[in-house]
């Protein structure tokens, strides 16, 4: 089973001020979207917007062709998950306790997990490399681990749907490399469809078919990476220089810094 | 001539003035606050109401006092009217809130005199005390006679009887009782009572109503001020205690036993009505 | 270490225990006073009509159960308020609601009305449903009812409260000052075995009406948010959560007045020992402070010979040393 979450003409904001202006975006089966864009341009609002933590003030969002305003959150968690930036830590509950409440859309209110439950969620643990932590209390986590926790626990809800919201921020680079490797893998196996909110142009090209740059809450530009990531655009954009060039195997774009004075650094 | 007597008398009242008093005026004084109800009724009492300025809200006895200003609280005087009031004289007796308006009434200027209430003795001599202070010559001994003589009759009614034990309830919830050392203690033996809570170490204990039970009195003797219905039910259940099971559980009214003044008497009477029924009636 | 799951097992088990815990101490205290009494003599043939019998179960037996189901509400109230608000140092008589009730009990005791007839934990049911009323009004905006806007609200009414309260205290007289004391205080006393069990089917309802939340509760660990999209209608939770505590609060301090810290210490050592899922901590919670009171207000009544103390003053020496011997082991373990 797979699903769609479009988003069409979406615009809100907190107060008075729109975040989010008039963006459509569309997360297909087996999709990568990229959202990428300067900081403060709307991007994890975007994510509220698509998973439903936030309404629209005008515009629709739509799961499978059905607004989402008319389904139950039960309904909407069952299909879609959301990696958030990082995990509040109010209450000390262990690791896999943390990846077991991802289960908890597709059980009654109080019942208790079942052996198949524990089977995914040692899974998904072991997707992201934590599985000897499972009994540690997320509270004497790091950073890093946390957010590989917070992945788990929406790999446990088996969603169709899948939006992250730059998950890779505390990574290194194995794991951020690995993180992306997963979704793009459910996106290939299973139809899941991502939308991934990166900082990192690179990875976004690498991983994304379609990239959407948001800049002050509006789509400035959509399309395939080649398309979007182009020095006149990103300067645009992101107010700096950069030198864009091929990646010599994959023959993506990549996406260099540029010192004020032109020049490659180093 | 009358000046030289005045000063000789204020030399005098000076000499003998109360536990503690300021140094006194040249002459007896003719303004006084009361800030407390059992100093009120004293002074009436005494036949000195009418140098009486100033009262506390809860003064109420006698009827004549009614037309007497204000001035707060016994637990909280304001110092504000007590110094309106312009008085020679300001009589307290210690509660725990009125001690911070005290000191400011002292710091004002104004003579203060401080009685005590805990016990009968405290009684005789606060009586006496006011009476000095007030240049009433021998009035205070009188009243104190008189009283005592009224106390003795009361006890003389009581004594051909057998004594009953007693426990004087103050509060219901939570269940507050009067201890020993108390002048409500006292009274409740002259009216030919043992009290039952004497022993404990307070002097209004918090009780468990177990030890109501423990204690089995013969008499419970209610002035919580509380509905007649609240008092039987509050002990309705405890039918091994005798005052439960002869039906002697009595309210009677607070106002008397709870003031160290001049109405000690009819106080003590009405215990030993209560106590004694079978006594009858206590002449006048 | 606890186990990384809570599963039915180590539920029912836990729950069991603690259960059997209860009816232990239930059954010791009873026999603990400051009168003497025998257990013997009052259950031989002809004991109902002794002394005896009427100290165990006529004044002590129905104060123990209702200290019970004081400290069981209180406790479970609490457990859940700290999960709502995710904060582990939450108390129920932040609610507001226990101002509220005691206001409108001192109000009736003042109107008038006994402290022993039944309006005046009426009166002060009734003031309890008021003060929910207005921190409920008072912190909701737009649909939502931010959780730090009732805190506020609830911390701003007790204050109100025990200003009135002092107020009162002012102008009464001496002897009526001790009725409010009550209030403030907490006390608990004997009351009728109706009163009691009427107290109780309502705990119980409520604590069942929480049960119903508790995997909710979990889920909100993951912030607001991370509970929107596990599936959780956040603000629904929220609503019922609060009514069912405010409910579950405004009837024990009906009965017995403000009782400090059993509402904070007990969840949150349970929280500390058996792990922060709901499904567990609240009816733990339950029966753990129901048990803790009970002691506790065993120890008012023999700690001062014959005399006893009021129990709040017991709470508050017992446990807030306790929790702070608590909260620095947990600190130093890093875990807290």
């Amino acid at each position: 089973m797979s699903a769609t979450v479009e988003a069409e003409r979406v615009t809100t904001g907190y107060g008075a001020r729109d975040v989010v202006t008039d963006v459509t975006v569309t997360v297909a089966p087996g999709d990568v979207v990229g959202v990428i864009g300067p900081n403060g341009c709307g991007k994890t609002t975007l994510v509220r917007l698509l998973s439903g933590a936030l309404a629209p003030r005008s515009g629709t969002v739509r799961l499978d062709g059905r607004p989402l305003a008319s389904l139950a959150r039960r309904e909407v968690a069952r299909r879609v998950a959301v990696v958030a930036q990082d995990a509040p830590l109010l209450l000390p509950f262990t690791v896999l306790e943390t990846v077991l409440m991802g289960r908890a859309p597709h059980l009654p209110p109080l019942a208790f997990p079942r052996g198949e439950d524990l089977t995914i969620a040692r899974a998904a643990l072991a997707r992201v490399d934590l599985h000897d932590l499972e009994a540690r209390p997320l509270v004497a986590l790091s950073g890093g681990e946390r957010q590989r926790v917070l992945l788990a626990r929406a790999l446990a809800q088996e969603p169709e749907v899948l939006l992250l919201d730059e998950p890779t921020t505390h990574l290194d680079l194995r794991h951020q490399v690995g993180i992306l490797d997963v979704v793009r893998e459910l996106g290939r196996k299973r139809g899941v469809g991502a939308l991934v909110v990166l900082h990192d142009l690179n990875l976004a090209a690498l991983y994304c078919r379609h990239l959407l740059l948001l800049v002050g809450g509006r789509v400035a530009y959509a399309g395939p990476p080649a398309e979007v990531l182009t020095e006149e655009r990103l300067a645009e954009a992101f107010g700096a220089h950069v030198h864009v060039g091929r990646h010599a195997i994959t023959g993506e774009p990549i996406v260099l810094p540029l010192r004020r004075d032109g020049r490659v650094p180093g | 001539m009358r000046t030289i007597l005045a000063t000789a008398l204020a030399v005098a009242v000076a000499g003998c003035g109360g536990p503690a008093s300021t140094p006194g005026p040249a002459r007896p004084p003719a303004r006084l606050v009361s800030l407390a109800p059992s100093v009120t009724e004293i002074v009436y009492a005494l036949g000195a109401g009418d140098r009486v300025v100033g009262v506390c809200g809860q003064c109420n006895y006698p009827p004549a006092v009614e037309r007497v200003p204000r001035v707060g609280g016994y637990l909280s005087p304001s110092v504000e009217a007590v110094i309106a009031a312009r008085p020679d004289l300001v009589a307290v007796v210690p509660s725990p809130g009125n001690r911070e308006g005290v000191r400011a009434v002292e710091r004002a200027g104004i003579r203060v005199l401080v009685v005590q209430d805990h016990t009968l003795a405290d009684l005789w001599a606060s009586i006496r005390t006011l009476a000095d202070a007030l240049a009433l010559g021998d009035a205070g001994a009188r009243l104190v006679e008189d009283l005592q003589h009224g106390l003795d009759a009361i006890r003389a009614r009581v004594d051909g009887v057998p004594r009953r034990r007693v426990l004087l309830v103050v509060g219901h919830r939570p269940l507050v009782v009067a201890g020993g050392g108390t002048l409500q203690d006292e009274l409740l033996a002259i009216a030919g009572g043992d009290n039952v809570a004497a022993d404990i170490g307070q002097s209004w204990p918090q009780l468990s109503l177990e030890m109501v039970v423990e204690r089995a009195p013969d008499v419970i003797i209610d002035t919580a001020m509380g509905t007649e219905a609240g008092s039987q039910s509050l002990f309705a259940s405890l039918d091994t205690v005798p005052a439960v099971r002869e039906g002697r559980v009595v309210t009677v009214p607070a106002d008397t036993l709870y003031r160290a003044g001049p109405r000690v008497v009819e106080a003590a009477a009405a215990l030993a009505r209560a106590i004694h029924p079978e006594t009858g009636p206590p002449p006048g | 270490m606890r186990a990384p799951y809570l599963t039915a097992r180590r539920l029912v088990v836990t729950l069991a225990v603690l259960a059997l815990g209860l009816a232990a101490s239930l059954a010791i205290t009873l026999l603990i006073g400051p009168a003497h009494a025998s257990l013997r003599i009052a259950l031989a043939p002809g004991g109902g009509a002794t002394p005896d019998a009427t100290i165990l179960f006529r004044t002590r037996l129905p104060r123990l159960l209702l200290a019970a189901v004081v400290g069981g509400s209180l406790s479970a109230a609490g457990a859940a308020l700290q999960g709502l608000l995710g904060n582990p140092l939450a108390c129920p008589h932040v609610l507001g609601v226990s101002a509220g009730a005691a206001l409108a009990g001192v109000l009736a005791l003042l109107a008038g009305a006994d402290a022993v007839s039944g309006s005046v934990p009426a009166a002060a049911f009734v003031g309890a449903l008021a003060a929910i009323g207005v921190v409920s009004f008072g912190a909701r905006a737009g649909g939502r009812t931010a959780p730090h806007a009732v805190l506020l609200i609830g911390v701003v009414c007790n204050a109100i409260a025990a200003a009135g309260i002092m107020l009162v205290n002012a102008v009464v007289s001496y002897s009526q000052a001790q009725g409010v004391l009550f209030w403030i205080m907490g006390a608990l006393s004997t009351q009728s075995y109706g009163l009691v069990g009427w107290t109780a089917v309502y705990a119980l309802l409520g604590l069942a009406w929480l049960l119903r939340y508790s995997q909710d509760l979990n889920l909100l660990a993951a912030g607001e948010e991370g509970a929107l999209q596990l599936g959780v209608e956040v603000e629904r939770v929220r609503r019922a959560v609060f009514l069912a505590a405010s409910l579950l609060v405004g009837a024990a301090v009906s009965v017995s007045g403000m009782i400090a810290f059993v509402g904070l210490i007990v969840p949150h050592l349970l929280r500390l020992i058996l792990g922060p899922d709901h499904r567990l901590l609240l009816p733990a919670s339950f029966l753990g402070g129901a048990a803790f009171l009970v002691w506790a207000d065993t120890l008012a009544r023999v700690a001062l010979g014959p005399a006893e103390l009021p129990v709040g003053v017991v709470t508050a020496l017992l446990g807030g040393p306790f929790f702070i011997f608590l909260l620095r082991r947990e600190l130093k373990r890093g875990l807290a």
